[in-house]
């Protein structure tokens, strides 16, 4: 399939991750653009226009956020989400081992736009070499006189610092990602004040993630236009979807928004493997609900999956064929969920706790006619009473999945084993 | 203000109110664990939900703040499951051992439980195991299954105390509040954990296993162990006090303790308390005792004159108890020497005297001589609120013989020498105002040099005195003539209130100076010269000890000599007690109803909790029995009252004296190393079996660079020469000490520390024999 | 306290504007080489940032990559996340178990190696995929588990 890439640049490019291969190939071209046509609030108003909406899950417009910030003389941060975590995500990962110099003129550019004269990087404790490449490509890029002070004779100056994390999914949470940035346990913060307003140390930050900057020199080069001339009114431009599971070609794919779930899996992801048939899909990563089969033709637009049923979220398409257990699958999520809960708040920490039990119970055919009651009163009990949104995530699929494959949690009851014989290691506990 | 509706009553709360404390405001009881006022929202346990209308989600009451025109209920059908939700998932993993719990029925987690419905036992799956009565030191245990990870105590001893001697460990589910690496939690303010506790978690280890709540009851009190007056919860069983708390005042103070007030009320069964009586140094029934007194009394009387008899209140007595005791001298006896121990000469007169609300409402707060941290140790946790408050800065100054900051609390204290006090503060106000008759007069005597000083440095104090709004200075009462400072102080700020918080002893003395005696120095020193030249025939002390607390050891020896009876009533055998003709037990706190005032001239009610213990009997057992001997009626008036109809809990308050008293001139020969005197809490006389691993270190201390001069290096024996008499002392190296300085608790069980005197001393290291 | 910490903590203070910022860098790089994070270690970090103790070890408690026990030469971090199960991680994982003798958790006794679980690398693509000392290997059907075992690692 050919296709021009304006994300995934290194598939078409060998080496775009060195300065030179970059520069060679147009890099740095918008950031001068962006310097000597525009005013920062001009660059504001181009994000605002072109409609981009962050990638890290939430989907809130970019140049919104961006206006949000207060005109109050304090100075002001940019900081670049690379915490991915979420299981079925891997596409900020490909960017910064693959393409580190796209998201280093974003930041320019984007920091230039906010008048952020400071700019971290917040990379996940095990993208080691995601870091190096970073480190490696920032320390490039103030040798070619792109960071530092007075950036192309602009005036404009700018650092940026590349931090990386130490293990710990929350800290992909905007705010808890702050306090980890700065030296901190990863409890998320009360909101509001929102990092906007009060961010790192105390400050205006626009904490964004990578592929949303990433989308940013494209937009400066080829106008707001050309983004929003691609998917729909709401949901305009480009979007990494990474497809994982039983598929023939598992990767990172660049499509126009608003492409049919159907050729992403198909035609992208070359089908699924070896004649499976397909049992649900996991559309935008683990904390999104599933959809069935029959709504594979959905449009990959925020609105549209959401009016399915599910959402867009990160972007992580999670493959699921019928050979798998729903309540193994169900266990496998809610279990993550109990890892990576920081414990801060009681139904988050409790809760996931309490529901990765009964579902490796139920699983290994121990479970009782009431666990399935249990499990969704649970959930209902999760639902909108925790700090942040990862006690909500971690209930996401497993209700879907209940409302959808309610017959085979029941069947391991009934038949106290899985129907599916799935296996299970590690039953020392029971 | 904001207005809103909560449960269908509408209220009107200063914008930025949480709902939580806004319900609270209304009578309505929104359950919380992890919310505390002090501390401040943090949105962790989820218990709080409430329903905001047009809100999609439910709430927590303790982060949500308050919008105008908001519409709140705080129960229904979502509420009430939301809350039955989070009670259940914390119940989970919570250990169903209630019944050994010693916060059985004093714990939120109980209360709630009960309130919404027992959960229906569908948690099936093994709970977590934990660690059970671990230690966070020897006096606190924590039992981390119990533990509903509210972060209370960790939030407490970080952000609060400053001290952050806890930690939460690990992440999730595996989360535990813990010390780090086992090391004991060594904060004097780590006991408040218990009391914040929403759970049976945090543990007094003196208390673990002791009672269950339905044989204990609870009496409000008060601490007497230091002049702040915390206000305490006493549970008394069998007869004994087995427990302090704090108790919350709304409005006034969060119910803070330190260790020294919540561990510390053992002294009531220690072994060295007295519950006989002694005769001419022999243990002897307290009714022959009694008579015996008595009839030293009539002779006295009725051969010398009842002038020949002196009365020195001191300790832990109540104000009721002062007042008998004072009507029984005056009326009964006819003596005219009624008079408070004191340990340090300073003097505040009442009309000066500030409250904790002025402290809260101060822009500028001048510590002279004292170091709350030590002496009056809620104090320094009010110091430290007052501090961060960031809305409303304050100035935090320090005028005393060493460095008064500490991490904790850093002031800006000018160090001075011993004695220059009163000059640093003269001399501050004649930068500040120069030609102001007061201060023209203050000085006149040559005072107001600022020795060592620098121009700017008192220009700044000066500022700080002059130029604040609401000024409150706190004062140790070691160097008298700082009483003068304080008055003209007073005149030329003119109309912007100057208020003194005075941080000596005893505690009560403000309730002994109502009740009639007087607690100037110069009266206490007349008694005592009276004595020692052979006026006084008999000396009746009143809980005072006087060889250990009056500064001049001497003068009381002397007159210890020269009176022909000494009698004495305490809790303790007084110093020097084998020359004492009788001593008498008498009854403590926590043991006799009554009042005390406290540093704030703040009347506070104590209900007793225990009866004296022994023969120990209350102050009016004795003075019935002696007025009957002497065959005068005396009838105890229990009616008589403290209180003030005007003043409410406050004394009366009274005006500033008018005349100024001109300061000396300092003597400026400061010597090699100085003396320092200062009160310590934890060294005031009272002895603590409970406490005693916290009191055993040397309380003097020696600065760095003296230590290593003398070649000591963390604690060390040295000699100290001073007014022509000689002694031993252990130290310990303080880091904080200004070199050049030698600090000594005043009126402490451990040293003589009134055989010396304030000012230029010599020290010497005493080579240890033997490793010790 | 080995004498080039100091210098480490100077530079991780060097490397961000603000000093809080430093203690996490420096916990990678005192833990890169020295394998973990002892308690003694973890007071002397405090030290060296001027942070309480109790603070140092709280944080580092917090995030799984810090070892506070010591772990092998080569530690082995399979991938348990759906996509990875979907890929056969558990057999992986089992596999592993078998030829190490140990269990997910434990360190070879010779300390060579230390097996533990992660959640989802973000790797999904290579699934069933791992990390050695944190370097991406993967695909690894479990059958070819060895290959873990064997390679060269960098650290
Ligand atoms: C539990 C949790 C984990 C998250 N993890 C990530 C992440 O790994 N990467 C990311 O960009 N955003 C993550 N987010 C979303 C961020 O909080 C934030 O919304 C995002 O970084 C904003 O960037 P954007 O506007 O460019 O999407 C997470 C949110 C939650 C609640
Ligand atoms: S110990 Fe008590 S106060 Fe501290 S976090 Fe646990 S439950 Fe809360
Ligand atoms: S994950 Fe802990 S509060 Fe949200």
């Amino acid at each position: 399939m050919s296709q021009t890439y304006y994300l995934l640049r290194h598939r078409e490019v060998p080496n775009i991750g060195q300065i030179a291969v970059y520069r060679a190939h147009g890099g740095y071209e918008a950031l001068r653009q962006a310097l000597k046509q525009y005013q920062p609030d001009e660059l504001v108003d181009l994000v605002k226009r072109s409609g981009l909406r962050g990638r890290g899950g939430a989907g809130f417009p970019t140049g919104v956020k961006w206006g949000f910030l207060p005109k109050d003389g304090r100075p002001r941060y940019l900081v670049v989400n690379s915490d991915e975590a979420e299981p079925g995500t891997f596409k900020d990962r490909e960017l910064i081992e693959n393409n580190p110099h796209q998201l280093i003129e974003g930041m320019i550019i984007s920091s230039y736009a906010i008048k952020a004269n400071e700019a971290y990087i917040y990379c996940r404790g095990e993208f080691l070499r995601g870091y190096e490449e970073l480190s490696r490509a920032v320390q490039e890029a103030y040798e070619a006189g792109f960071l530092g002070d007075n950036i192309l004779g602009s005036g404009f100056s700018l650092n940026i610092f590349v931090y990386r994390g130490a293990g710990a999914y929350i800290c992909g949470e905007e705010s808890a990602l702050l306090e980890s940035l700065e030296g901190r346990r990863g409890n998320p913060r009360l909101k509001p004040p929102f990092p906007a307003v009060a961010g790192l140390y105390g400050m205006p930050t626009i904490v964004n993630n990578v592929e949303t900057i990433a989308n940013v020199p494209p937009i400066v080069t080829y106008g707001a236009e050309w983004y929003t001339s691609m998917g729909t009114e709401k949901s305009p431009g480009l979007k990494i979807m990474s497809v994982s599971g039983p598929v023939n070609r598992p990767g990172n794919y660049e499509i126009p928004l608003a492409t049919p779930l159907r050729r992403l899996i198909e035609e992208y992801a070359g089908g699924l493997k070896d004649g499976r048939q397909l049992k649900c899909i996991i559309p935008g990563g683990s904390s999104v609900p599933l959809l069935t089969p029959d709504k594979l033709d959905t449009p990959l637009d925020y609105e549209s999956i959401l009016q399915a049923g599910s959402m867009l979220g990160s972007g992580g398409c999670i493959v699921i064929d019928d050979s798998v257990c729903i309540v193994k699958a169900s266990h496998r999520l809610v279990k993550f969920y109990r890892e990576e809960s920081c414990g801060k708040c009681t139904p988050c920490r409790e809760g996931t706790y309490w529901m990765a039990d009964v579902l490796e119970r139920l699983e290994m055919g121990l479970g009782d006619e009431r666990d399935l009651a249990t499990l969704t009163d649970v959930a209902d009990n999760i639902n909108g009473k925790c700090f942040c949104p990862l006690g909500d995530a971690s209930i996401g699929f497993l209700v879907s999945a209940i409302n959808h494959f309610r017959d085979e949690f029941e069947a391991h009851v009934r038949e106290g084993r899985c129907p599916l014989g799935a296996k299970v290691y590690d039953t020392a506990n029971y | 203000m904001i207005r809103l509706t909560i449960d269908g009553q509408e209220i009107e709360v200063r914008e930025g109110t949480m709902i939580a404390d806004a319900a609270a405001r209304l009578g309505i009881d929104i359950p919380v664990y992890c919310y505390h006022e002090a501390l401040g929202p943090l949105g962790a346990c989820r218990m709080c939900l409430v329903q905001v209308e047009k809100m999609p989600k439910l709430a927590t009451a303790c982060t949500t703040a308050v919008a105008e025109g908001m519409v709140v209920h705080t129960s229904g059908p979502q509420v009430d499951k939301g809350r039955k939700g989070v009670l259940e998932f914390l119940l989970i993993n919570h250990p169903l051992d209630c019944p050994v719990c010693d916060k059985g029925g004093e714990c939120f987690l109980q209360d709630y439980t009960f309130r919404y419905g027992p959960p229906q036992g569908r948690f099936q799956e093994p709970k977590i195991q934990k660690v059970k009565d671990g230690p966070i030191n020897d006096l606190i245990l924590i039992d981390q299954e119990r533990c509903v990870l509210c972060q209370r105590c960790v939030r407490f001893m970080d952000e609060y105390v400053g001290e952050p001697q806890l930690l939460l460990e690990g992440r999730g589910v595996e989360t535990v509040v813990t010390t780090v690496e086992g090391k004991p939690a060594t904060s004097q303010f780590a006991g408040n954990v218990i009391d914040l506790c929403p759970v049976g978690a945090l543990l007094a280890a003196p208390y673990h296993h002791k009672a269950r709540p339905w044989n204990i009851e609870r009496q409000e009190s008060v601490c007497t162990l230091c002049p702040v007056g915390c206000t305490t919860l006493t549970t008394g069983r069998d007869g004994q006090i087995v427990r302090v708390e704090g108790r919350p005042v709304v409005d006034r103070n969060w119910g803070w303790l330190c260790d020294r007030g919540r561990f510390g009320f053992d002294f009531a069964v220690h072994p060295r308390r007295i519950t006989t009586s002694w005769l001419n140094g022999r243990e002897e029934a307290a009714a022959r005792t009694t008579r015996e007194i008595g009839q030293w009394l009539r002779q006295v009387i009725e051969n010398e004159g009842p002038d020949r008899v002196a009365f020195v209140i001191g300790g832990l007595h109540t104000t009721e108890e002062a007042h008998q005791l004072y009507r029984f001298a005056t009326e009964v006896v006819g003596s005219t020497g009624v008079v408070v121990s004191r340990d340090v000469p300073g003097y505040l007169p009442r009309g000066l005297n500030g409250t904790f609300e002025d402290l809260a409402a101060a822009d500028a707060v001048i510590l002279v001589g004292t170091d709350p941290y030590e002496s009056v140790p809620v104090l320094h946790l009010r110091l430290r609120e007052r501090l961060k408050n960031r809305r409303q800065p304050v100035q935090l100054m320090g005028v005393a013989p060493r460095e008064l900051g500490r991490p904790t609390l850093p002031v800006d204290t000018l160090v001075t020498h011993v004695g220059h006090e009163a000059d640093v503060l003269a001399a501050a106000l004649k930068r500040g105002a120069p030609q102001h008759p007061v201060v023209e007069t203050l000085v006149s005597k040559g005072a107001g040099i600022g020795q060592g000083l620098s121009e700017a440095d008192l220009a700044r104090l000066g500022d700080a005195l002059l130029q604040s709004e609401r000024l409150v200075l706190v004062w140790d009462g070691v160097e008298p003539e700082v009483e003068a400072a304080f008055i003209a102080l007073a005149q030329v700020r003119e109309g912007k209130r100057t208020r003194v918080l005075p941080t000596f002893g005893p505690s009560n003395w403000r309730g002994f100076e109502r009740a009639g005696f007087s607690a100037q120095y110069a009266a206490l020193t007349q008694v005592l010269e009276a004595a020692r030249d052979g006026e006084v025939r008999m000396l009746v002390l009143w809980g005072a000890d006087l060889l250990r607390e009056y500064p001049d050891r001497r003068l009381v020896e002397d007159a210890y000599q020269k009176v022909q009876w000494l009698v004495a009533e305490g809790l303790f055998l007084p110093t020097g007690h084998e020359a004492f003709s009788a001593v008498v037990p008498g009854a403590g706190p926590g043991e006799v109803y009554g009042t005390y005032v406290n540093m704030e001239g703040r009347l506070e009610l104590a209900t007793p909790s225990v009866n004296p213990p022994g023969q120990a009997r209350p102050t009016k057992s004795y003075l019935t029995a002696w007025a009957h001997a002497l065959g005068r009626p005396f009838v105890v008036d229990d009616e008589w009252d403290p209180y003030d109809d005007a003043s409410a809990d406050l004394l009366p308050d009274e005006p500033v004296p008018t005349t100024i008293t001109p300061i000396a001139a300092p003597v400026s020969n400061p010597g090699e190393v100085e003396l320092v005197l200062s009160a310590m809490v934890w060294d005031n006389g009272i002895p603590s079996q409970i406490l005693r691993s916290r009191m055993a270190s040397p309380l003097a201390r020696v600065s760095v660079a003296d230590a290593e001069r003398w070649g000591i290096r963390e604690e060390g024996l040295v000699r100290v020469e001073s007014r022509g008499e000689t002694i031993e002392l252990s130290v310990k190296v303080d880091e904080r000490l200004t070199p050049g300085r030698l600090l000594v608790p005043l009126g402490g069980s451990t040293i003589p520390a009134n055989r010396l005197q304030a000012g230029p001393v010599k020290v010497q290291r005493v080579e240890e024999v033997q490793a010790r | 306290m080995k004498p080039e910490w100091r210098g480490w903590a100077e530079e991780a203070k060097k490397q961000f504007p603000r000093a809080n910022s430093a203690l996490l860098p420096l916990l990678h790089r005192i833990q890169r080489s020295e394998g973990w994070l002892s308690p003694e270690t973890l007071a002397d970090v405090a030290e060296l940032l001027e942070l309480s103790p109790q603070y140092v070890d709280s944080v580092a408690s917090f995030y799984s990559l810090y070892f506070k026990q010591p772990v092998g030469k080569r530690v082995i971090h399979v991938c348990v996340g759906l996509s990875c199960m979907l890929a056969g991680s558990d057999d992986l994982m089992h596999a592993l178990e078998e030829k190490l003798k140990i269990s997910q958790g434990q360190t070879t006794p010779d300390g060579e190696y230390t097996l533990l679980e992660a959640e989802c690398l973000a790797a999904c693509d290579l699934a069933p995929v791992a990390q050695v000392n944190l370097r991406y290997r993967g695909p690894i059907p479990p059958s070819e588990a060895d290959r873990l075992l064997s390679e060269e690692v960098s650290s």
